[in-house]
């Protein structure tokens, strides 16, 4: 009877407990998806991290960790290839040749990792083949060797290039563009900018101050391209340490989240590259896993320290500590904006339920007086709170659920902020992840705050006298 | 054989500086089967007196029994755990603002003491006294139906048994066909008839009436006091009730005539 009391008394006033009940339900909506966003985050910045630049377990030679020659290439590497063909828990393994190296073109210079890897192989580890921007990974016999290279590094090596060209002008969407900003373009025709800043500047000498603002971004990106095909001249040491220069045509550019990784990291045959290094094919100084599942990978590692205690084995959490970090860190985000929700939400619930009591006092007087003792009022007004925060938390659950798994389809987009997001490796459109334990642990969390912000109004009616109540009108 | 006995009380309000004696020495005894009115002026005393009768209030002087119980010792187990924190420790708490969180954890055990002692006059209420409102004062969330058997409940008596007594008492009061209506849609003779059976539905020894029929019109006035004397003649059943309406008093059998909190006449009728 208590229970039916507080369930009715819910509907009393329905205006004040839908709104209460609202407020719930977007809380936990809310606190579903600021989890769900930075787990989705975490969790997509750690497969990036793992299925394009550590993998799970990499093996070098330990001289190699202090001081990266190119003679300190992994010992006994027949014993290791060995060992990670029958492995079973592993799915695909990568030998890497690595050096440090500059890379010159004809305008300017950087330094970069240069990877010389076995393509096929490559690509079962690392799933850097699928951001290609332009052209393909290591592919096909050409008289000058390929080399792929990221889209920052391009940037850096003055490859991204800008042009407005007749043909680009034509397929230009007719829709966003207007045909007045088209012929104010086209007086730009066949001008090549080897910068964004060059290009802008241009671009605002013809475009209103307006257009500018509006489609500066847009045209930037659309006439922007990268030079394929451009010599690199690579300057590096060979075995024997005499300093060597090789030559590279660009056919392949990469872009991942992560700008700094892009800037960074340059892929080529190794085969190829050992001809210059006069590395043999049993010379390799990196050696990339891939397993079943992230756990996995950490348990293969030590596996594999086992069995090969000559070399430096390192699973993905210690080759990359900040991961684990940002998973902390993320956690704590979320802990913190799901503890302001609460709190926002245990002020409508106590305001809620003190109205709810103050405006029931002689219903309450009455409800003493005929026999109703402390601990059952007490009871009544608690069960009003649950069924309202229950209410709302049923709700909620299911608007959050069906919201997560839309999002989890379509993704959400941050691309307004995807410049800073992408220079710390994240990418610009996120895939909210919620397991079944944060729902759990979010409306649990809520049916506490209601619990707890009805304390104070029940402890209101508890304090009431019954004569005094009986008499307020 | 005595229900109520009143012996020389007096009740005083301390309100703001001045003393009001709303009840200012009364001696008065109820026997069982009595139909009895409480009249007066307005002012008169009459709430606070069937207030104290209920055992809902505490005499400020003398004492009150009811089945032979005192009110004053019911009340006085209840003070006697009045939390005593000492001063020392009430400065401190004043003077640190210690979050009431603390403070409820150190008046704790004598918080639970309270509650027991004040249980068991909530229960005495409700085992043995019958209240009748002058606004009748129903659940609106709940129909006449469980609007009667809630105070069954709250005893523990059995679903049949509850479902069995409220449809009698309900059909006693002729709102037999109206069982799942909800006060709002039941008119104000109507509601206060509903209360009538709540206050019976307990089997207390004597249903106290404050002003029942002060809200409504004669015609509904004479149909109450019609049922209510039928449930006395018959189930012999005690009612006592105040009232400053004549109507009402030639009902009753016997009239008490009270005035700035004394009694000034009780008289028997046939
Ligand atoms: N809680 C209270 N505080 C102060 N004075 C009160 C209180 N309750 C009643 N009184 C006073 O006691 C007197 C008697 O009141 P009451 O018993 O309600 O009379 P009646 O029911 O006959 O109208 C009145 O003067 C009233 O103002
Ligand atoms: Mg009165």
């Amino acid at each position: 009877m208590i229970l039916l009391i507080g369930w009715k008394n819910v509907w009393r006033n329905r205006t004040r407990s839908l709104v209460v009940i609202i407020a719930v339900m977007l809380g936990i909506f809310g606190g579903v998806m600021a989890t769900g966003i930075m787990q989705g985050w975490i969790e997509q910045r750690i497969h990036d991290c793992i299925y394009k630049e550590v993998a799970h377990v990499q093996i070098h030679n330990p001289e190699y960790m202090y001081n990266e020659e190119i003679q300190h290439t992994i010992t006994d590497y027949e014993k290791l290839a060995n060992i990670l063909d029958t492995l079973p828990e592993v799915v695909a393994w990568s030998p890497r040749v690595k050096l440090f190296v500059m890379a010159k073109t004809s305008w300017t210079a950087s330094g970069f990792v240069l990877k010389g890897v076995d393509p096929e192989k490559e690509m079962q580890v690392s799933e850097l083949y699928q951001d290609l921007a332009e052209g393909d990974f290591l592919e096909g016999e050409h008289r000058r060797p390929s080399i792929v290279i990221g889209s920052k590094a391009a940037e850096n090596l003055k490859l991204l290039n800008y042009e407005i060209t007749s043909e680009k002008l034509d397929s230009i969407d007719k829709e966003v563009f207007s045909a007045g900003l088209v012929e104010k373009l086209k007086t730009l025709n066949k001008k090549r900018f080897r910068n964004e800043k060059d290009f802008r500047d241009e671009l605002k000498k013809v475009l209103a101050k307006r257009e500018m603002n509006e489609y500066g971004d847009k045209l930037v990106k659309y006439f922007s391209f990268y030079r394929m095909g451009t010599s690199i001249q690579v300057t590096m040491q060979n075995k024997s340490g005499e300093i060597m220069n090789l030559v590279f045509k660009v056919r392949g550019v990469y872009k991942t989240f992560n700008s700094v990784f892009d800037a960074m990291n340059a892929y080529v045959d190794r085969d190829i590259l050992n001809r210059y290094t006069d590395l043999a094919g049993n010379e390799v100084h990196e050696v990339a896993v891939i397993t079943a599942d992230n756990e996995t990978g950490v348990k293969v590692a030590d596996k594999l320290s086992a069995y090969l205690p000559e070399q430096d084995i390192m699973s993905w959490r210690k080759s990359s500590p900040e991961m684990a970090m940002y998973t902390d860190f993320s956690a704590v985000m979320a802990y913190i904006y799901v503890a302001i929700i609460l709190f926002a939400l245990a002020f409508g619930i106590i305001n809620t339920m003190m109205m709810s009591v103050l405006e029931r006092i002689k219903e309450l007087g009455m409800l003493m007086a005929i026999g109703m003792n402390r601990k059952r009022v007490f009871g009544m007004i608690m069960t009003e709170s649950v069924f309202l925060t229950l209410t709302g938390a049923v709700a909620g659950m299911i608007f959050s659920g069906v919201m997560v798994e839309l999002f989890r389809r379509t993704g959400i987009n941050v691309e307004m902020w995807s410049e800073g997001m992408e220079a710390l490796g994240y990418a610009s459109v996120i895939y909210p992840s919620v397991s079944l334990g944060n729902y759990m642990g979010i409306t649990i969390l809520v049916i506490i705050t209601g619990v707890v912000s009805a304390i104070w109004p029940a402890r209101k009616a508890l304090k009431l006298n019954p004569v005094e109540a009986l008499r307020t009108e | 054989m005595k229900v109520i006995e009143i012996k020389n009380v007096v009740k005083i309000y301390n309100d703001s500086e001045v003393q009001v004696h709303a009840v200012n020495g009364i001696d008065l005894s109820f026997e069982e089967g009595e139909f009895a009115a409480i009249v007066g002026p307005s002012g008169s005393g009459k709430t606070t007196l069937l207030n104290m009768l209920g055992g809902l209030d505490n005499p400020t002087e003398g004492d009150i029994l009811i089945n032979g119980f005192s009110v004053s010792e019911m009340y006085n187990g209840i003070e006697k755990h009045r939390s005593r924190i000492s001063p020392v420790l009430k400065t401190i708490f004043r003077i640190t603002i210690i979050p009431a969180v603390i403070r409820g954890i150190v008046k704790l055990p004598d918080i639970v003491k309270r509650m027991k002692a004040e249980r068991k006059l909530i229960d005495f209420r409700l085992n043995n006294i019958g209240f009748v409102f002058q606004s009748y004062n129903l659940l609106p969330v709940l129909t006449a139906r469980e609007n009667t058997e809630l105070v069954m409940q709250m005893q523990g008596v059995s679903k049949e048994m509850r479902e069995k007594r409220t449809k009698e008492l309900l059909g006693a009061v002729g709102l037999g066909d109206r069982l799942d209506s909800r006060p709002s849609r039941l008119s104000g003779g109507q509601q206060q008839r509903v209360a009538v059976a709540r206050a019976l539905a307990s089997k207390p020894r004597f249903i106290l009436a404050d002003e029942p029929t002060a809200n409504l019109d004669s015609k509904t006035t004479e149909n109450l006091l019609d049922i209510m004397e039928q449930l006395n003649k018959m189930e012999k059943i005690t009612f006592i009730f105040s009232t400053h309406d004549a109507r009402v008093v030639r009902k009753a059998r016997r009239v008490i005539t009270i005035e700035d909190g004394k009694v000034i006449s009780d008289k028997k009728t046939a």
